[in-house]
């Protein structure tokens, strides 16, 4: 029964940090119609940022926040500097290709991915190293008895469930959300209604790289901090947008859940080594038996 | 007033509109009608930006339109309703019209809320649905859905590209009647273009015909009407 | 002539000749190169070899089909794994286990194309990024058999006396280069014939608007499918030869890798055979390069590691913003400038 409720807890801590991933991946692939495979390298650069800054004796959260800004500032970043100048450029026959036009802009977030890691070497150094968390890592004691959860993943599913729900309520209640939402389905429509949807479709970015930014803060405690440590996160997370439904952000949440749980019993009831694996299988399972993923809508291909 | 002059929009090399010029006098409704393919949807489309002509100028009184962006032709108080009948569907009634003053400068909560009301009262039954996914409307419903989006941000200029496209007539022509009341009643410009030439020129004030690009007659509505021989000749009837 | 058969037979033949010479003029190129170089960029010159047929997989799948795979990698893993094992649990020669690899890498070709058929842009993307991390891991994960990430211990023997006693005594990093042109060669006739015939056109339809494609009677899948076996069968050779450099393991096949190569094709020209030879070139030898002149600049070591990976990923930027056909393209813009 332990080991059960370990597996249990612990995959729901990692499926929040999916979750968030996903989160961001969907986010800029409804917005602007790309996945970015560079969203994880964001994170890492923010998240080394955030390490500098308490090497440097600042607090935890002072840290904290400044990693979320950097993360909302180098997402627009990507947008303005590479994203928009590639999706402009008409003369460029290869963009008049079908297949090349989702082709090209993941070729770049993969240059950027490269970038990122490389800048990070050359400024932190590639060593690992370790990543402070806000709350001890021990399991929760109730009297004599350790509970299967720890204080941290507590934290961890705190933060996140407070993050999903600041984010329902800016994408339900407030005009920029309606905004946002309006942009990813019908940009035609949302500029005639007099909206901005550049501007809306980088602040997609902006808040995707927040999003990717807290997976790294939370994320990194426990697997430590090196350019390459937050790949494998990438690919995790971008399963769960798969499985729970590139279109939809609701699905994004649901399909890092479910990973988290699948990671996670693989883990305690097979063996660490059968994971990538089990998200292999996972992956191809949920592309071919239902395309769209458990909450997304028919149309698979955005036009 | 919107001014056009020697609009010239081309697609790849194939002029669309080949030197366009006319006046839609504010307060008033200036239909613009001709055959299939004559340049109407493209006049619009030039108009509101979403097109970019190769040469002539397009002015809102003093204002310059003719290179700006959508948002911005928006923004200066010019809605549009693109031709079939443009919402989103995912989003619900009161989304999409809300989504039409979303744009607003001034404490918008205030006017947007009046301008609902407004909008609601013109078309009661989008009140009765408001809170359905837009896609579940019928055409009609969804062309007034359309207009109510514009209509919210309490336009000076309202471009409407073939609203009747794809509705019974009877549908159709309420929609036009609704449209033509509010504009004497609020002294709302509209430049309408339609395939339907009957009921257009039965409301217009003005009317612009034109064929393969090009402007062949510019006169008062009611002139227009008792011209047989340009109705044969370019109308069919 | 006025049957329409043999103006096509005669184009057939055109192009077998075409293809033919300048694959004999790349062998003999190589083999003229390493004349000029010393040991180190002898070897460094049959790496370019070994990877070149692979980026060739990447000319093929991405510019001429219009399908990404970032799993290139994992796929020279598979056959550098299949002819590892052939030569040391079955005991068969070097040559015949290259041959076999390219069967058995087309054969997994076969099932990846199978299901990358439903696939497109970022899904097939990410699906081939997951395979790129999972195939490898399998090796870990079925240690007896893989020998784990211990790896198994493989080269390419030493050249047979017939051979330096016609040229002379050969050392080992002119017999790795010996080994490996063959290969590039024929796998440069195969990609020119496959490109310039009726084939290729039919992958190019397909990826530039796979409706028309369809409409215009391609089997669409069957089509992805054909490539993804082509390319594969390629990707598989090269892993074998890549991996008889001494040694079979995870880490010699990480997921960099398959990025690197579709940075050298990108580089050069996704969809230009003459860009993959121009990239594959500068993937390998700018690093060198990088690293002569931080050197000579006195640039710290922690510095200098990682500038390599950022001058590439920096290339790779700039070529698919400012200049997305590659330096291929770039060049082919210049000569119809100046026709006109």
């Amino acid at each position: 029964m332990n080991s059960f409720l370990t597996a249990f807890f612990s995959g729901t801590a990692q499926g929040a940090i999916y979750a968030l991933v996903s989160l961001g991946l969907v986010l800029v692939w409804r917005g602007a119609g790309v996945v970015n495979f560079a969203q994880m390298g964001q994170a890492m650069f923010t998240t080394y940022i955030a390490s500098q800054l308490i090497q440097h004796n600042y607090s935890y959260w002072m840290a904290f926040v400044i990693a979320l800004v950097s993360g909302a500032v180098l997402g627009a970043i990507v947008d303005l500097g590479f994203m928009r100048p590639l999706t402009s450029r008409k003369n460029s026959k290869l963009l008049n290709s079908q297949s090349m036009r989702t082709t090209i802009p993941v070729i770049a977030s993969l240059g950027i991915l490269g970038v990122l890691k490389a800048l990070a070497g050359i400024f932190w150094a590639g060593e690992e190293r370790g990543f402070p968390s806000p709350v001890a890592p021990n399991a929760i004691k109730i009297g004599d008895t350790n509970l299967a959860i720890t204080g941290f993943d507590l934290f961890v599913i705190g933060v996140v469930f407070l993050t999903l729900v600041l984010t329902t309520i800016f994408f339900t209640r407030t005009g920029m959300g309606l905004a946002m939402r309006a942009s990813a389905l019908n940009p035609e429509v949302t500029r005639l209604s007099g909206i901005k949807v550049g501007s809306v479709r980088t602040l997609g970015w902006a808040i995707s790289g927040t999003a990717s930014s807290l997976a790294g803060l939370l994320v990194t405690p426990r697997t430590n901090l090196s350019p390459n440590t937050l790949d494998l996160l990438l690919i995790v997370g971008f399963t769960a947008a798969v499985v729970g439904g590139l279109s939809s952000l609701m699905g994004s949440v649901l399909g890092g859940f479910i990973l988290g749980y699948v990671i996670s019993f693989v883990n305690v009831y097979s063996a660490p080594e059968n994971v990538f694996i089990a998200i292999l299988v996972f992956l191809l399972l949920a592309l071919f038996i239902r395309p769209q993923g458990i909450l997304g809508s028919k149309e698979v291909r955005r036009v | 007033m919107l001014s056009v002059s020697n609009l010239v929009t081309e697609f790849d090399s194939v002029k669309a509109l080949n030197g366009i010029s006319f006046q839609a006098k504010p307060g008033l409704i200036t239909t613009v009608i001709g055959a299939n393919g004559a340049g109407k949807s493209t006049l619009l489309r030039t108009i509101s930006g979403l097109e970019k002509p190769t040469t002539g100028s397009i002015k809102w009184f003093d204002q310059e339109l003719t290179n700006k962006s959508v948002e911005s032709i928006v923004r200066s108080g010019i809605a549009q309703v693109p031709e079939g009948h443009a919402v989103i569907s995912q989003l619900s009634v009161a989304e999409n019209i809300e989504l039409g003053g979303l744009f607003h400068r001034r404490s918008f909560r205030g006017d947007l809320a009046i301008a609902t009301r407004e909008v609601y009262e013109l078309f009661p039954i989008l009140y009765e649905r408001r809170n359905e996914a837009a896609g579940s409307l019928s055409g009609g419903e969804r062309q007034m859905l359309a207009i109510s989006r514009a209509l919210v941000s309490r336009p000076k200029l309202l471009l409407l590209d073939e609203p009747s496209l794809g509705l019974a007539p009877m549908i159709s022509a309420q929609i036009i009647s609704i449209v033509n009341n509010l504009c004497r009643a609020t002294g709302l410009t509209v430049l309408l273009v339609e395939q339907n030439a009957n009921t257009a020129l039965a409301v217009a004030d003005h009317g612009i015909l034109l064929a393969l690009g090009k402007v062949v007659a510019d006169l008062p509505a009611k002139e227009m009407i008792a011209d047989s021989a340009l109705r044969a000749a370019y109308l069919g009837y | 002539m006025s049957n329409g058969i043999t103006p096509v037979r005669l184009k057939y033949k055109v192009i077998g000749r075409r293809s033919t010479l300048l694959s004999i003029l790349l062998f003999v190129f190589f083999i003229l190169l390493s004349k000029q170089f010393d040991a180190y960029n002898q070897a460094q010159l049959a790496n370019i070899a070994t990877l070149l047929i692979a980026v060739f997989s990447i000319t093929l799948l991405t510019g001429a089909s219009g399908q990404i795979s970032l799993g290139q990698g994992a796929i020279m893993a598979v056959g550098g794994y299949g002819s590892a094992l052939l030569v040391t649990r079955l005991g068969l020669s070097m040559w015949l286990a290259f041959i076999l690899a390219i069967f058995i890498s087309a054969l997994f070709g076969l099932f990846l194309g199978l299901a990358a058929a439903r696939l497109s842009g970022p899904y097939l993307a990410g699906t081939t990024l997951v395979m790129a991390l999972a195939i490898p891991s399998l090796a870990v994960r079925f240690e007896t058999f893989f020998s784990g990430d211990v790896g198994l211990s493989v080269d390419y023997g030493m050249p047979p006396t017939w051979l330096s006693n016609l040229v002379g005594e050969i050392s080992i990093e002119q017999w790795s280069l010996y080994v490996v042109l063959p290969f590039t060669a024929v796998a440069l006739f195969a990609v020119l014939n496959l490109s310039n015939t009726r084939t290729g056109r039919t992958w190019r339809a397909v990826r530039d608007n796979e409706v028309s494609a369809a409409l215009s009677g391609i089997n669409i899948a069957r089509t992805k499918v054909i490539v993804f076996v082509c390319a594969s069968g390629l990707a598989g050779l090269a892993g074998a030869l890549y991996g008889f450099r001494g040694l079979v393991a995870p880490s010699v096949y990480p997921t960099d890798l398959s990025l690197t190569l579709l940075t050298a094709a990108v580089i050069g020209g996704l969809r230009s055979i003459g860009g993959a030879i121009f990239g594959t070139f500068a993937i390998v030898f700018l690093p060198d390069l990088i690293e002569k002149i931080t050197v000579k600049l006195a640039v710290p070591e922690t510095v200098g590691n990682y500038l390599p990976a950022l001058t590439i990923g920096i290339l790779l930027l700039l070529t698919v913003i400012l200049n997305p056909r590659g330096v291929a393209g770039a060049l082919e813009h210049i000569r119809h400038r100046k026709k006109h």
